[in-house]
């Protein structure tokens, strides 16, 4: 008996073990809460955040530079989703992502994490009612955060 | 007495090679450059401006943009401001060596005198680079003696050059559009034999096959379905100074490279311009091409 119980708890360890290595080794973060079909849930915040975009340019014409504050939290909550959001096995025909984000999961990571700093840094400059430092983010906002990641992550999409 | 001679010829020798510029016409050959996207063609990703090397793979070989840093011996420092107008306006070199596939002569050759002297300014203002131009290599035999003048007989109609460059509306936006901004090299179809633009379907986008650099480009002829016939002249001027599409995401790939620009792009274009652009888009015959 006293030699049996070493034994399985030797075991339990070994599978503990071995699950949580499989668990750090896969490259995705633990999926965040949603429908269930994380391809039309990541699609949906996308879009929520392009429409964050067009809300702010529309800010920008009306002269309310405060008001940008609540978009660009927005755009920095929906960052931090991302990593979530592309767990791997992800890549259906619905979906635009390329497979290059799962071999270059720590760059695709940066990215997102990128995004997160652009967007807390528009946040603040916004809060503060500072039209230039705005205009300064915004001026490269786009291509710091978007397009770094769609260039290289994401196919290039029919356009009309 | 004949020192005199030599001291002469050599103060006009230079006199032709470099002159120097004022600020205004720097500040306006800074805004051409900007306005043709920041030769962007010329820089290399990530390297040094208008150093050249950028490779392009095409039906007829592979060729590399060239050094236009003002650099004398691997640049353009010992041309004259004529030879660098030539070159860009009738892609040749002044050794008589023609500066094609790629470069949009016939596009260009649509750009006022006036812009083209303002550019060559502004290009000679830029560091040099000592960086040697790369050879191309041409798949095609005979490729400069035979395929490549009957090629451009039979299939390169150039813009032609106005007297002066139109300065607002719709003609400015045709002007920019066409020649300076040379957006059809990109946006109007190509045949995927020839590779020649077809004009009759102009700024009706390419597919990926005959797309710049393997990349689609959008039909952005006003018609509804496939083109941008439901985006505003507003939303065109935004985006050509923002990147901003109408439903929030970016340009990238090569569209959001020249609208970046390098040391000037799209985006430095004044809102009258852009606004002059859109409303130029916008009065274009719609054509129905859907690109994917």
């Amino acid at each position: 008996m006293l030699r049996q119980a070493p034994l399985h708890l030797s075991i339990m360890i070994i599978v503990l073990v071995a699950a949580t290595a499989t668990a750090c080794t896969t490259g995705s973060a633990p999926r965040m809460v949603g429908t269930g079909d994380v391809v039309a849930d990541r699609q949906r915040v996308m879009k929520l955040q392009g429409e964050q975009m067009t809300d702010i340019q529309n800010k920008i014409k009306a002269d309310n530079i405060e008001g940008i504050a609540t978009n660009a939290e927005v755009l920095a909550i929906t960052s931090m989703q991302i990593t979530s959001l592309f767990p791997e096995g992800s890549l259906t025909d619905k979906s635009n992502a390329k497979p290059e984000i799962w071999v270059r999961w720590g760059e695709f990571e940066a990215t997102a994490k990128n995004m997160t700093i652009w967007s807390e840094r528009l946040r603040d400059a916004a809060k503060n009612k500072d039209q230039k430092a705005v205009a300064d983010v915004l001026k490269d906002y786009g291509r710091a955060t978007c397009v770094s990641c769609h260039d290289t992550f994401r196919k290039p999409l029919p356009r009309s | 007495m004949t020192s005199a001679i030599v001291a002469v010829l050599l103060l006009l020798g230079s006199s032709a090679v470099a002159t120097a510029a004022d600020p205004a016409q720097l500040a306006r050959g800074k805004y051409i450059f900007g306005a043709t996207g920041g030769c962007g063609c010329h820089t290399e990703p990530k390297g040094v401006v208008n150093a050249g090397g950028r490779k392009f793979d095409g039906p007829f070989g592979t060729v590399y943009a060239s050094n236009i840093t003002p650099d004398t011996k691997t640049g353009i420092g010992g041309w004259t401001d004529e030879q660098i107008i030539t070159a860009i306006r009738l892609g040749r070199r002044p050794n008589g060596e023609r500066i094609l596939p790629v470069h949009p002569f016939t596009s260009f050759n649509g750009m006022a005198e006036d812009d083209l002297t303002a550019l060559v300014a502004f290009l000679r203002s830029v560091p040099p680079a000592n960086r040697t131009n790369t050879p191309k290599k041409i798949s095609i035999p005979m490729f400069e003696s035979v395929f490549l003048p009957a090629w451009l007989i039979t299939f390169a109609s150039k813009e032609t050059p106005p007297p002066a460059a139109p300065v607002s509306g719709v003609a400015r936006g045709e002007y920019l559009v066409r020649a300076v901004g040379h957006c059809g090299e990109c946006h109007t179809p190509r045949s995927a034999v020839t590779m020649a633009v077809d004009n009759s379907r102009l700024l009706a986008g390419n597919s990926k096959k005959t797309g710049p650099e393997g990349q689609a480009a959008p039909n952005i002829t006003p018609d509804k379905g496939t083109g941008i016939g439901d985006w505003t002249e507003e939303q065109i001027a935004t985006y050509l100074g923002t990147g901003n599409r109408p439903d929030g995401d970016v340009a990238g790939g090569l569209m959001g490279e020249s609208i970046q620009g390098t040391l000037a792009g799209y985006r430095d274009m004044t809102q009258a311009d852009r606004q002059a652009i859109a409303r130029y888009l916008k009065s274009i015959p719609a054509v129905k091409n859907k690109i994917e």
